[in-house]
C-alpha cells in the first residue's frame, strides 16, 4: 500500500478512490468520450465538406481536401440563401416578441391572481400540450383561408408565426409561472404600499426579476423557426418565402438543385445567428438574481 | 394619526371560521403600539388589514376621522417593513429607497435629498449604490427601514422586522427603532411574537390570541396585572407559576394540599365570592421569599439549578413531584437535592377564576 501514501496535504473533501471507484470513473469517462465523438464527428465532417473545394454536387467521404470557399460563393450567388436567412430571422424575431409578450402576461396572471377556472385552465393547457402541434395542420389551413379572405395581406409566413407563438405559449407559461411563484409575494405587497399599480408591479418588479427565465424563453422561441421543418415545408409553397430549413432541404432532396457541400456550408452558417444570440445573452442567462432580496 | 378599529373581523376566502373577530382598538397619535401573540393568532392578518393588503370582512377602520375600509394601500399614507425585508433585488439601495417617491412622481432633487437624508439617519451612505445581495442582513434591515422613512408616512407598520437578526444586533436595533419612532413622530404599529420586544419597545401592547384581544394596555400592566391566565402565562420569562386549588375559609389550598396561602386583606375581600370554588394563583418566579420564618412557607427539594449570572433559576419539586420555578439572586448559594423552605410575597399574588380564566384581584 506504500504507493498510496503521499506526503502532500490533500485539499479534496472526498474520500480517496478505491480500485473499484477508479474502474467506475474510467468507465464513465469512456462513455462520455464516445458520446462526444458521436456528436462532434458529424459536425467536423460538415465543416470539412463545407470548405472542401474537391467536393462536387454529391458528398463523397474520405476524398482529398483542398481549402476553398466556392460552396459559400455558390450559396450566396446561385441560390436564395440570403432571402431564406432574412425570412427565418424575421419569423424568429416576431415569434420571440409575441411569445414574450403573451407568456409574460399569462405567467404573471397565473402566478399572482386567483380567478375562477384558474386550476381548470392550467390543467387544460397541460393536457393540450401533449398533442403535437402538427396534429392541427388541417385546422391551420382552414384558419389561414378564413383569415386570408378577411385580410388579403395575411400571408402564410404570418400564419407560421402564429402557430409557432401559439405552440410556445403553453409550456412557457408553465415555466414562467413556476419562476414567478418563487418570487416572494412580499415584493408585490411592498410595491403596492409604495404606490405601484398592478401593471407597475409587473413592469418594474416582476419582469426585471424574471429576466433570466424570460431570456431562456426568448432563446427557445427564437430557435424554433430555425429548427422546424415540417410545418414550414407544408405551409410555405414558393421558394421566395422559404425558411432556412426548407430552403436548404432543396439542396439535398431535389435533383435539379442538388448541391450537398453547399448544404453543409449553409448549415454551418445557420448556426451563426444562434451562437451570436447565445453569447450576447450569456450574462442574462446567469440566474441567481433574486438571492439577497429576501433574508439571507 | 390615530388608528381606530371598530368591531373588525376577517374571514379568509374558503374558510368557515373567522381568523380574527370583534377587534376594538384605538391607537393614539404618535403611539408605539405592539401587537403581540403566539404564531397563528391573527396578528399579521390584523396588520395587513391596517395596511390594506387584506380586505376587511366586517367592522370599520378609521385613520383619524376618515373611514379607510376600501382605500387602497397607496392612498393610506402608510409605510410597511416586512419580516423578509422585501427589498427589490434588481435595484440598488438608492433605487429601493427612491421607489415610492418615483411612483409618486416626485422631482429628482426632492427624491435625492430625501434618500440622502434617510441614508444619513441610518448610516447607510456608503452602501447607496450596492445591490441588496451585496450587503449584510443588518444593512438590509436598515434599507427596509429607509424605504419606509423616505415616504414620511403617517403610520409606520412593521411585521416582525427584527426576527431575522442575530441576538446582539436585535438588542441594538430595538433601541434604534424606538429612537427612530420618537424622532419621526409617527404612529407605529409593530407586530411580534417576542414578548421582550413588546415589553421593551411598546407604549401600548395588544395581546392577541385565538383571534381575540386578550389584553390592551401598558407593558407594566401586562406584567403586574395580567387580565387572565393566558396573559399571565404568556408574559414573563421564565413563565409565571400557576397553582390550582380552591378557597376554604378565606385561605387558598392547593389541589395537592401542600400549599396553604393566607392572602392579604384586600384579596380576601375579593375572594369571598369564590369560597369553595376552583381558583388558580399565579406567582412570578422572582416573588418567592426564602425567609423560613414566613407563615405561608412550604418545603421543597431543588431539582436543577440554572445559573444565569445575575440570577439563579431553581427548579424545585414539591413532595408530590409537582414542579415550580423560583428565581433567586445569583450570589445566593444553592445546589441540587437540597431541601429549602420558600414563602410567598403576598403583594405579588395573582388570583384567577379557574372556570373563566379571568383575574379576580
Amino acid at each position: 500500500m506504500g504507493i498510496f501514501k503521499r506526503n502532500r496535504t490533500s485539499l479534496s473533501d472526498k474520500q480517496p478512490l478505491t480500485p473499484l471507484g477508479i474502474a467506475g470513473l474510467a468507465f464513465t469517462y469512456i462513455i462520455l468520450i464516445a458520446w462526444s465523438i458521436a456528436i462532434i464527428w458529424p459536425l467536423f465532417e460538415m465543416v470539412l465538406s463545407a470548405f472542401n473545394g474537391k467536393q462536387e454536387s454529391y458528398l463523397i467521404l474520405n476524398s482529398t481536401f483542398e481549402f476553398s470557399v466556392k460552396h459559400f460563393k455558390y450559396l450566396f450567388t446561385e441560390t436564395l440563401y440570403l432571402q431564406w436567412v432574412k425570412n427565418t430571422i424575421v419569423i424568429a424575431v416576431v415569434t420571440t416578441i409575441l411569445t414574450l409578450i403573451v407568456v409574460s402576461f399569462t405567467g404573471y396572471a397565473y402566478s399572482r391572481y386567483r380567478f375562477t377556472g384558474r386550476k381548470a385552465s392550467l390543467m387544460a393547457i397541460m393536457l393540450i400540450q401533449t398533442i403535437p402541434t402538427f396534429a392541427g395542420i388541417t385546422a391551420y389551413f382552414t384558419m389561414h383561408s378564413i383569415l386570408e379572405s378577411l385580410i388579403p395581406q395575411f400571408t402564410r409566413q404570418m400564419m407560421l408565426i402564429l402557430i409557432y407563438t401559439g405552440g410556445g405559449i403553453a409550456s412557457n407559461t408553465f415555466i414562467l409561472k413556476g419562476y414567478i411563484d418563487s418570487i416572494s409575494m412580499d415584493l408585490d405587497d411592498a410595491a403596492k404600499i409604495d404606490g405601484a399599480s398592478s401593471i407597475d408591479v409587473y413592469r418594474l418588479i416582476i419582469m426585471p426579476i424574471a429576466r433570466p427565465m424570460l431570456t431562456i424563453i426568448a432563446l427557445w422561441s427564437f430557435i424554433v423557426p430555425f429548427m422546424d421543418f415540417l410545418l414550414a415545408k407544408i405551409l410555405l409553397t414558393s421558394p421566395q418565402t422559404y425558411t432556412l430549413a426548407v430552403g436548404l432541404f432543396t439542396m439535398i432532396n431535389d435533383f435539379r438543385t442538388i448541391n450537398q457541400p453547399a448544404f453543409a456550408a449553409g448549415g454551418l452558417l445557420t448556426a451563426i445567428p444562434i451562437v451570436v444570440l447565445f453569447i450576447s445573452l450569456q450574462k442574462q442567462l446567469v440566474s441567481g438574481l433574486t438571492s439577497g432580496s429576501i433574508k439571507g | 394619526m390615530r388608528v381606530i378599529l371598530e368591531d373588525i373581523g376577517k374571514k379568509y376566502e374558503g374558510r368557515s371560521e373567522f381568523t380574527i373577530r370583534n377587534i376594538d382598538l384605538e391607537i393614539k397619535e404618535k403611539e408605539f403600539c405592539v401587537i403581540l401573540g403566539p404564531s397563528g393568532c391573527g396578528k399579521t392578518t390584523l396588520l395587513r388589514m391596517i395596511a390594506g393588503l387584506n380586505s376587511i370582512t366586517e367592522g370599520d377602520m378609521y385613520f383619524n376621522e376618515r373611514r379607510i375600509n376600501r382605500v387602497p394601500p397607496k392612498n393610506r399614507d402608510i409605510a410597511m417593513v416586512f419580516q423578509s425585508y422585501a427589498l427589490y433585488p434588481h435595484m440598488t439601495v438608492y433605487d429601493n429607497m427612491a421607489f415610492s417617491l418615483n411612483m409618486r412622481k416626485e422631482s429628482k432633487s426632492v427624491i435625492d435629498s430625501r434618500v440622502k437624508e434617510a441614508a444619513n439617519l441610518l448610516q447607510m451612505e456608503e452602501y447607496l449604490y450596492s445591490k441588496p445581495a451585496d450587503i449584510s442582513g443588518g444593512q438590509r434591515q436598515r434599507v427596509a427601514l429607509g424605504r419606509a422613512i423616505v415616504r414620511k408616512p403617517k403610520v409606520f407598520l412593521m411585521d416582525e422586522p427584527l426576527s431575522n437578526l442575530d441576538a446582539k444586533l436585535r438588542e441594538h436595533m430595538r433601541v434604534e427603532l424606538v429612537r427612530l419612532h420618537k424622532s419621526l413622530g409617527t404612529t407605529t404599529i409593530y407586530v411580534t411574537h417576542d414578548q421582550t420586544e413588546a415589553m421593551t419597545m411598546a407604549d401600548k401592547i395588544v395581546l392577541l390570541d385565538d383571534g381575540k384581544i386578550q389584553q390592551f394596555g401598558k407593558p407594566e400592566e401586562f406584567y403586574n396585572k395580567p387580565e387572565n391566565i393566558f396573559v399571565a402565562e404568556f408574559i414573563g420569562s421564565p413563565t409565571m407559576n400557576m397553582l390550582d386549588g380552591k378557597i376554604e375559609n378565606g385561605k387558598f389550598i392547593s389541589e395537592n394540599g401542600i400549599i396553604n396561602i393566607d392572602p392579604k386583606d384586600e384579596d380576601k375581600k375579593l375572594l369571598r365570592e369564590y369560597e369553595n370554588k376552583r381558583v388558580a394563583v399565579g406567582i412570578r418566579p422572582e416573588r418567592f421569599k426564602s425567609d423560613p420564618e414566613d407563615k405561608n412557607t412550604f418545603k421543597a427539594t431543588i431539582d436543577v439549578v440554572e445559573m444565569l449570572g445575575k440570577e439563579k433559576l431553581l427548579y424545585i419539586k414539591l413532595e408530590d413531584q409537582s414542579e415550580l420555578v423560583v428565581s433567586m439572586p445569583g450570589y445566593y448559594e444553592y445546589s441540587a437535592f437540597e431541601e429549602h423552605k420558600f414563602g410567598f410575597d403576598l403583594e405579588a399574588l395573582h388570583f384567577f377564576d379557574r372556570e373563566s380564566g379571568k383575574r379576580i384581584n
